[in-house]
């Protein structure tokens, strides 16, 4: 026999070893040793050396000549804003990445970036998951940079809550925006039908029994299942407090918690007698289509929902207001929030203080907001930015109403001590889940609160987090 | 290659003639394939292994370091013991009981259709089945939420002013509308799959049918069936993997339903998890894997044995 012989699997069997033996190598010498190493968290691991416990704020000093900054942003028109810092500061270049919304995908990028080392100075980060990132030790503790204990004064207090997590240790991101929540209306259809702006939750029930009866295809509202941080929004209204951080752990009052069942109650009251709609889901063709029929007839929403309304239903322009959110007791201002974000510099930044800098004018400047506003529909968490003059003026969809005082005092009324939990995706995945039964009539609200508890603790557990009693 | 080419060799390389030689050619050719392969198929398979026998700890307080901490087996026992889990495997199985059937049994009813003497047109109709399977996944899903819609849809509101008021989207019927479109996507291309087996079928045992007497029912139930039995087994196989995996039409559905939960499916178990819990996500996706090979390799070995081959 002449032939050469090649043994086929052979090859295969030798090559694919000595790939996979080459890579294996490859990785197990980038990453460190065994059970102890700091980098092997549960996504971020970026830690800088030090056991960074809590985030020990090493001294934030500038570092000098000319500096470049990235930062991921989901926020229209970015660019321009930034464009105009730009102009000013030739010796701090800022470089906009536009990404996808933080839930579409953008905070998992976050994590695996953080966890590759290549994540930008700085990134948007919703209030309620500055947490999970601080757990991932993904966030830089800029309060001793300069120009940052400053600026606490200049925003609305409980959005600087939300980013030095209740004065516990340091500061970790800046407030960019904030969603203060009240009532949007058709105030024709409750002109029509002899109805003035609900003021209390009571006031509300009875409308919308009327509404119902005048037309039974026409709803108050709807109850989203894909936004339980709306739901939650209701919770933060009512004083509900779900999380306690402490230095040890966290305490999770979710369930059973009385301002958490009085808002259950009412809207499982609701549900019940069949007075909202409960097919239609959060931001869907199929609500901008009731919106536009007046099936649908008011929004419990924040600030910025003003331009989703205007946007997605414009059969319905110059026929909507804005009133207060309506009131457990007669009297009270207490308002929700939903949504907000601020802009947070990343641990693995090499120029902290630079961008600290940056993140302070993005989000104080006059000329900086104004812009947001325009164009990203922002509103601002600064205390100036509330007076901004485009705020004060009349808005044409909402039958030129200045809509944006009630958001003002809205603002003012959000409780100063709400606190997120460090793994809020599987909080809101309970929520969610829970929210699906209650509204097919298969549970209750209050089984999906009581199963978000169950699952945040053991949520928590998982991340080797003490849950305290 | 010549006895003389091995000997000129043998001589140059000093080798002792006759002893097989595997040479670079083979390996080199093989390379643009192997290493992606390796790198992004079988690593990330090793690494998920690894990671699925590993847990989070936390030193220093709340917000302090987080190890990663070998855990044994302790992450699968926390599998066998996630209702969401077990109730979403039940989920896809109870609809792979139903649909997998439905579906073959159409394609193989088309494809029967197409391979007999009485089709006309069987280009056209071979294309048209199998468009559906060319739409991409999420694309077909969307539009079919918009057919599924209550008030978006022309034909609901069709079957609306006739009477009929479907709730497609309801959590009574969500899941079968979902066996609806992975049908429809579907069983072109297992039809095409039969339909290539059936072509494959000698003439001469048609002919031996015929002159036995075979009309055309005979002749598709007698002969042609058990001659694909192989091809359906393999589109069952396909059909079985690809239930298990089930999770673009429940994505893409549960942005305009209320009625789907996060942990519909097991991958969107999987897809939930791994948001903040990696390990664990990694020790579902294993118990997935095993359970997919599991099942699909015991139907092969099943229907191998039946067919006595």
């Amino acid at each position: 026999m002449g032939r050469m012989r090649i043994s086929g699997p052979h090859v295969v069997a030798v090559s694919s070893a000595a790939i996979l033996a080459l890579s294996l190598a490859a990785c197990s010498s980038s990453s460190s040793s065994g059970g102890t190493s700091t980098g092997g968290s549960s996504g971020g691991g970026s830690s800088t050396g030090a056991s960074a416990a809590g985030g020990s704020s090493s001294a934030c000093q500038p570092s000098g000549g000319t500096v470049n900054l990235t930062f991921s942003t989901w926020v229209p028109g970015m660019d321009k804003v930034v464009a105009v810092w730009n102009k000013q500061n030739p010796d701090i270049q800022v470089k906009v990445n536009e990404v996808a919304a933080g839930n579409s995908g953008t905070y998992q990028n976050f994590t695996n970036a953080l966890k590759a080392g290549t994540a930008p100075d700085l990134g948007q980060i919703e209030y309620d998951t500055l947490p999970n990132f601080r757990l991932q030790n993904g966030l830089k503790n800029i309060a001793s940079c300069p120009g940052v204990a400053d600026a606490k004064s200049a925003f609305v207090p409980w959005t600087w809550s939300q980013v030095d997590f209740n004065s516990s240790d340091g500061v970790y991101a800046i407030p960019q925006d904030s969603g203060p929540m009240a009532l949007f209306y058709r105030k024709d259809i409750f002109d029509q039908l002899g109805l003035k702006a609900p003021t209390t939750w009571d006031e509300y029930a009875s409308d919308a029994a009327k509404i119902h009866a005048a037309d039974p295809q026409r709803y108050i509202t709807f109850f989203s299942q894909s936004d339980p941080n709306w739901y939650t929004g209701l919770f933060w209204q009512a004083g509900a407090q779900l999380f306690n951080e402490t230095a040890n752990g966290v305490k999770v009052t979710i369930s059973p918690n009385s301002d958490v069942d009085k808002v259950n109650s009412y809207w499982q009251g609701l549900i019940d007698k069949h007075l909202i709609a409960t097919n239609l889901q959060g931001f869907s063709t199929e609500l901008y289509k009731a919106w536009n029929d007046g099936d649908v007839v008011s929004w419990i929403s924040a600030a910025w929902g003003y331009s989703t309304i205007r946007d997605n239903a414009p059969a319905t322009s110059g026929k909507w207001a804005v009133a207060p959110m309506p009131q457990f007791t007669a009297g009270s201002s207490a308002a929700g929030n939903w949504g907000g974000s601020s802009t947070a510099v990343f641990s693995s930044s090499k120029h902290p203080a630079e961008a600290a800098k940056f993140a302070i004018w993005l989000n104080t400047n006059p000329q900086a907001l104004t812009l947001e506003n325009k164009l990203g529909g922002l509103y601002p968490a600064a205390t100036a930015g509330l007076d901004l003059p485009s705020l004060q003026q009349g808005v044409p969809f909402y039958g030129n109403q200045p809509i944006f005082d009630v958001f003002k005092s809205a603002s003012a009324g959000v409780n100063e001590n709400f606190e997120w939990g460090p793994t809020m995706t599987d909080t809101y995945a309970a929520l969610k889940d829970g929210i699906v039964n209650a509204l097919s009539g298969k549970g209750t609200l209050d089984d999906a609160t009581k199963s978000a508890q169950t699952k945040t603790v053991a949520s928590l557990k998982a991340q080797g987090i003490t849950v305290t009693q | 290659m010549t006895v003389q080419g091995l000997s000129v060799e043998s001589a140059a390389t000093g080798r002792s003639s006759g002893k097989p030689r595997v040479g670079l050619a083979p390996v080199m050719f093989l390379l643009p394939f192997l290493i992606p392969f390796v790198l992004f198929y079988v690593l990330p398979i090793v690494y998920a292994l690894w990671r699925s026998l590993h847990k989070i700890t936390r030193t220093g307080g709340l917000f302090g370091a987080a190890h990663e901490q070998f855990a044994g087996l302790s992450q699968f026992r926390t599998v066998f013991h996630d209702a969401d889990f077990r109730s979403s495997v039940v989920r896809v199985l109870v609809f792979g009981a139903v649909q997998i059937p439905v579906m073959l049994v159409t394609a193989l009813v088309l494809a029967l259709l197409l391979d007999s003497t009485l089709a006309r047109f069987r280009r056209t109709f071979r294309i048209a089945f199998f468009l559906p399977y060319a739409i991409p996944g999420v694309i077909a899903a969307l539009i079919w939420g918009f057919i599924y819609s209550p008030n978006l849809s022309p034909i609901v509101s069709a079957l609306n002013k006739m009477g009929f008021h479907p709730q497609f989207l309801s959590s009574q019927l969500v899941l079968w509308s979902i066996a609806n479109v992975v049908t429809w996507t579907y069983t072109g291309y297992n039809m095409l799959i039969i339909y290539s087996a059936l072509q494959a079928i000698p003439q001469e045992i048609y002919e031996a049918a015929k002159l036995d007497g075979a009309g055309n029912w005979a002749t598709a139930t007698r002969i042609k069936i058990p001659n694909v039995l192989p091809a359906i087994v393999l589109t069952a196989v396909f059909s079985i993997i690809g239930t298990l995996q089930l999770f673009t039409e429940p994505i893409v559905f549960s942005k305009i339903a209320t009625t789907i939960t996060s942990t519909y499916t097991p991958n969107m178990v999987v897809l939930n998890a791994s948001q903040n819990n990696y390990d664990y996500a990694a020790a579902l996706s294993v118990t997935l894997a095993i359970a997919t090979f599991v099942l699909s390799f015991g139907f092969l070995k099943l229907t191998q044995r039946r067919a006595g081959s």
